[in-house]
């Protein structure tokens, strides 16, 4: 019941082809590591490990658009989309909340759809054009509809997942899925809200789908 | 520095012509922009240069001992700087209490102390690396050999926990056996709730960064001048030294109330690299990096004449703690208290097992004491045909029968009465089963909520300059509930000036000490210290009142720049040196129940509709509506959402969270937000929450009561008594699913 989240889909697709389109050994260690909270307690050797690993965490470059700029980064490649715009671009707008695509905090836009920027790799987002948080509102100032909406209606309480919650609604606007409040709380139950702003939340999608539509 | 009196807060409030009723202003939220732009900086937010990356690794055992580290591979990772273990830390951090015996800490047990491990999910290593990856990957290459005691005590029921009643606790009025026997309508039933985790959006992040021997500390708090005194005892340095900040925080709801034992843990980290160190715990760890709510039993015995009347109570619960120390929350202290009865006993017991011990949770005793009591009343309605509004309508009193103290205010039938009119409660038809729709089998119920109003030393300083701004600070905290908006809003009343020329400053430990942000006291405590600082300017410039305007007059013709005043205000109750407390942080809200010759409680009314699935048994809360009657409402906005998140909270206690225990090693099996079910958007319909005017000026000087946890408290029971209105079942062991509604008819 908490997962509903479509936008699931391209983003667990595309870590897929990345993984099969890396270094064999790369991959391994890539794969190992969602799995790795089964516990230190299991030593886990397999055999020339250390060889194989030290292909993930060679420094890889690239770049990454972000709000309509490109950054050069040097990054390792585990590191997913999420960290990259935190601790390596500087936009920390964009929130962790489990890192493991179950609750929706670091939801961002790629290519204008929503994404779990914890469940994409940052190598995997070459290319495609990323928007968070940070990018929405107007050079001089003016906020998204969406954002004004947050506010008017009070969609937040702690704003922790408030980020995440306003691209998710955008993307959910774009996809037609905001035309009733059913439709708006079911298309947006990927995103949890702990202070439990829902009802609000709703409220504001409402309001900016007609904003956004004029 | 003086200590306002009260007759000059009263004076102070009279002068500014302050409403204690409910504030008509709903003004947006302070921070609105910050929140919606991602410009609000929470802790793991702030970038400290050449930061490097801690990675807790975490016991796979629940009770015995490390027998050997293998760090070999671990080491290997190039990137990594550290490693922290027992072996390697020596005795440091010290052993210092936790807030049960006194201290700072929010549980005893250090965790890298020894190779002892007392329950499952224990830091036993943290690893130090470039970045996050490779501390990460090397976490996952420490090879640990453990010497297990099994089976672990998992849980109240096991045959390895100890059970140990706190006498302290007893509570015995009359002589209830002899009432019990006699009463012509009895209730005897048992109830249980389960371990729950707060589960804040914001993970458990701390950020250290030593300049010379000045340590600062990012790391969201609801109480940052627990976590610096507390630190400074725990790594023995002057709490001088120690600075805190966290200006933001992404939700607590009592995870984030007291030092835990992580902190000291990256503090020292930093120290040993000379470097910068980030913690983000992850998810999964956070299940035992902070308290919780802990599992617990009741047992309640009601005796009643036949008109209704409670001639005997009898409150009993279980409370699951850690083999480290006796939590309980005891909140039999309350169920005791809330309706008329002249034979009463109250028991509370505290279970040790191998978990890591609990804390406080978003009303952490009255969530589960209230639903067993207010189940059992419901219980009690059904054996006498009566409605349950009318049962709490002849058992109403104006003073509580433990102690016989008056209530400064209580509204509980207003708050029943203007709930059910919402509702349309009158349309109820009594019978189980009655009013189904189509598939649908519906069922309404109601219950009492109750809070205690607390409030603590607090202090604020008040800035007007001569262009009419105004500047509030205090080391309080956001969380979500408003504090940011509060401050601005009471500063911008008493000092009649457009709340837009306010700007505040809080959770950082360089401002005018607070409370801890616990309790619901943060309004209530600190309210009365800005009204005081901001009376404190008025006099100065010899104005009495501050009607729109005047104070800014008079301060552009002062000839002054600036005028700044401090004001600290010592919460009802509390004894005079309990001031120094403030400056140690050590302010604890006080009131409630404890209080020598009154008790003050916020109350409410939670009506439920829920719907059945006939055939799947699917239960929805349809939905909801919550009158509370709480004081002086000084933001009807930001408390709007306090009540309707805490009435979703309740929604969340009764039909979906449950940390589910693998008994075998006492592990948690859904430590993750995806296993741990709460509320999300499509689960929650129509929720009204209603604030019927209130005026307490006993209380405390700003009449307020604090509306942060009541949302919580009765929604379980009301859910429960309309699920059993609906399908003639009665559950009584929270979570309600689908599974407890087959096999039996
Ligand atoms: S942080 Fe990505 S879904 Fe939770
Ligand atoms: S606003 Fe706090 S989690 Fe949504």
């Amino acid at each position: 019941m908490n997962e509903e989240q479509d936008n699931n889909q391209p983003v667990s697709r595309q870590r897929r082809r990345f993984l099969v389109g890396s270094a064999q050994g790369g991959a391994a260690a890539l794969f190992l590591s969602p799995l790795g909270n089964l516990g230190a307690a299991a030593p886990r050797k397999p055999a020339s490990s250390e060889d194989i690993v030290s292909d993930a965490r060679t420094p890889l470059p690239m770049t990454l658009e972000v709000n309509g700029k490109p950054h050069s980064l040097r990054l390792d490649t585990r590191m997913t989309l999420l960290d990259a715009l935190r601790d390596e671009i500087g936009l920390t707008g964009t929130k962790k909340g489990c890192d493991h695509g179950q609750c929706g905090a670091c939801t961002v836009l790629v290519d204008g759809r929503r994404e779990l920027s914890c469940l994409t790799l940052a190598v995997a987002a070459q290319g495609r054009e990323i928007q968070t948080i940070e990018g929405l509102a107007n050079a001089d100032g003016a906020l998204h509809p969406m954002q004004q909406a947050f506010i008017e209606h009070d969609a937040f309480q702690c704003g922790y997942c408030t980020p995440g919650q306003i691209l998710s609604a955008i993307g959910c606007v774009r996809e037609g899925h905001a035309d009733t409040p059913e439709s708006i709380r079911e298309f947006m139950s990927g995103n949890l809200c702990r202070c439990a702003a829902y009802p609000n939340i709703v409220a504001a999608v409402t309001q900016a789908r007609q904003a956004m539509e004029e | 520095m003086a200590e306002p009196t009260s007759a000059r807060r009263q004076a102070g409030m009279q002068s500014a012509g302050m409403k204690k009723t409910n504030s008509e202003r709903a003004s947006p939220r302070y921070e609105s922009r910050e929140k919606v732009t991602g410009m609000a900086r929470y802790p793991a937010d702030m970038r400290l240069p050449r930061v490097a990356h801690a990675y807790l690794c975490t016991s796979r055992i629940a009770r015995g001992t490390i027998q050997a580290f293998d760090l070999a591979a671990a080491k290997a990772v190039p990137g990594v700087l550290d490693i922290l273990t027992h072996e390697t830390i020596g005795d440091q951090p010290r052993q210092v209490p936790a807030i049960y015996q006194g201290g700072y800490l929010s549980d005893s047990f250090r965790p890298l102390g020894s190779a002892e491990i007392a329950y499952w999910g224990q830091p036993i290593a943290v690893v130090i690396a470039e970045t996050y990856e490779i501390a990460r990957e090397a976490a996952r290459r420490i090879d640990v050999t453990y010497a297990s005691q099994s089976p672990p005590a998992a849980t109240i029921d096991s045959p390895e926990a100890v059970t140990q009643p706190l006498a302290p606790m007893d509570i015995d009025v009359g002589d209830f056996d002899v009432a019990y026997a006699r009463a012509p309508v009895k209730i005897d039933t048992r109830y249980s709730t389960p371990a729950q985790h707060q589960n804040p959006m914001e993970l458990f992040a701390t950020q250290c960064v030593w300049e010379g021997d000045h340590l600062t500390v990012h790391e969201p708090s609801q109480y940052v001048n627990n976590l610096k005194f507390g630190l400074a005892e725990q790594l023995n340095i002057a709490p001088e030294r120690i600075r805190v900040i966290s200006t933001y925080v992404g939700g607590a709801f009592g995870a984030k109330g007291f030092l835990t034992q992580r902190t000291a843990l990256i503090a020292m980290a930093a120290r040993r690299l000379g470097r910068p160190v980030k913690l983000v715990a992850t998810r999964e760890q956070g299940f035992t990096v902070s308290g919780y709510r802990a599992e617990t039993r009741h047992h309640v015995q009601l005796g009643a004449n036949r008109d209704g009347r409670l001639t005997a109570l009898k409150h009993e619960g279980w409370e699951l703690t850690s083999r480290a120390d006796t939590v309980a929350m005891g909140a039999v202290s309350m169920t005791t208290r809330l309706y008329a009865c002249p034979n009463i006993v109250g028991r509370v017991n505290a279970v040790s097992a191998d978990r890591s011990t609990p804390g406080f949770m978003r009303a952490p005793g009255e969530m589960p004491y209230a639903f067993a009591l207010e189940t059992a009343l419901d219980e009690l309605s059904c054996e006498l045909d009566m409605d349950p509004i009318e049962l709490r309508r002849v058992n109403d009193t104006r003073t509580e029968p433990v102690g016989g103290l008056p209530y400064t205010s209580r509204s509980l039938m207003q708050c029943f009465d203007s709930a059910a009119a919402a509702f349309g409660w009158k349309d109820r038809t009594r019978l189980p089963g009655s009013m189904r729709d189509g598939d649908w089998l519906v069922g309404w119920g109601c219950a009492t909520a109750f809070y205690p109003t607390y409030a603590g030393n607090s202090a604020a300083r008040v800035r007007l300059s001569a262009d009419g701004r105004v500047h509030v600070s205090s080391a309080t905290h956001e969380l979500g509930q408003g504090a940011y908006t509060m401050m601005a809003q009471v500063a911008a009343e008493e000092l009649g000036v457009p709340v837009e020329q306010v700007t505040v400053s809080l959770g950082d430990t360089d401002l005018p000490p607070a409370v801890v942000a616990g309790g619901s006291s943060t309004t209530a405590s600190l309210a009365p210290a800005i009204m005081a600082a901001c009376d404190a300017i008025r006099a100065r410039l010899g104005v009495t009142d501050a009607t729109s305007g005047t104070v800014s007059t008079a301060m552009a013709t002062s000839g002054m720049g600036s005028i700044e005043e401090f004001a600290e205000t010592r919460a009802p109750g509390l004894p005079a040196d309990s001031i120094k407390g403030l400056y140690r942080g050590m302010a604890t809200p006080f009131g409630g129940v404890h209080m020598a010759d009154r008790v003050q409680f916020a109350l409410g009314a939670q009506f439920v509709e829920v719907r059945v699935h006939a055939r799947t048994h699917e239960i929805r809360v349809a939905r909801a509506v919550g009158a509370f009657a709480a004081g002086r409402i000084i933001n009807a906005r930001t408390a709007h959402g306090q009540l309707v998140g805490g009435m979703i909270w309740g929604i969340g206690s009764a039909l979906h969270e449950q940390t589910e225990l693998d008994e075998r090693n006492a592990s948690y099996l859904n430590a993750n937000l995806a296993d741990y079910l709460l509320p999300v958007n499509a689960d929650i319909h129509d929720i009204e929450a209603i604030m019927v005017p209130e005026e307490d000026s006993l209380v405390n000087a700003a009449g307020v009561k604090g509306v942060g946890e009541i949302g919580v408290v009765g929604v379980a029971a009301a859910i429960s008594n309309a699920i059993h209105h609906a399908t003639g079942r009665r559950l009584r062991d929270l979570p309600f699913r689908i599974e407890n509604l087959m096999n039996e008819t």
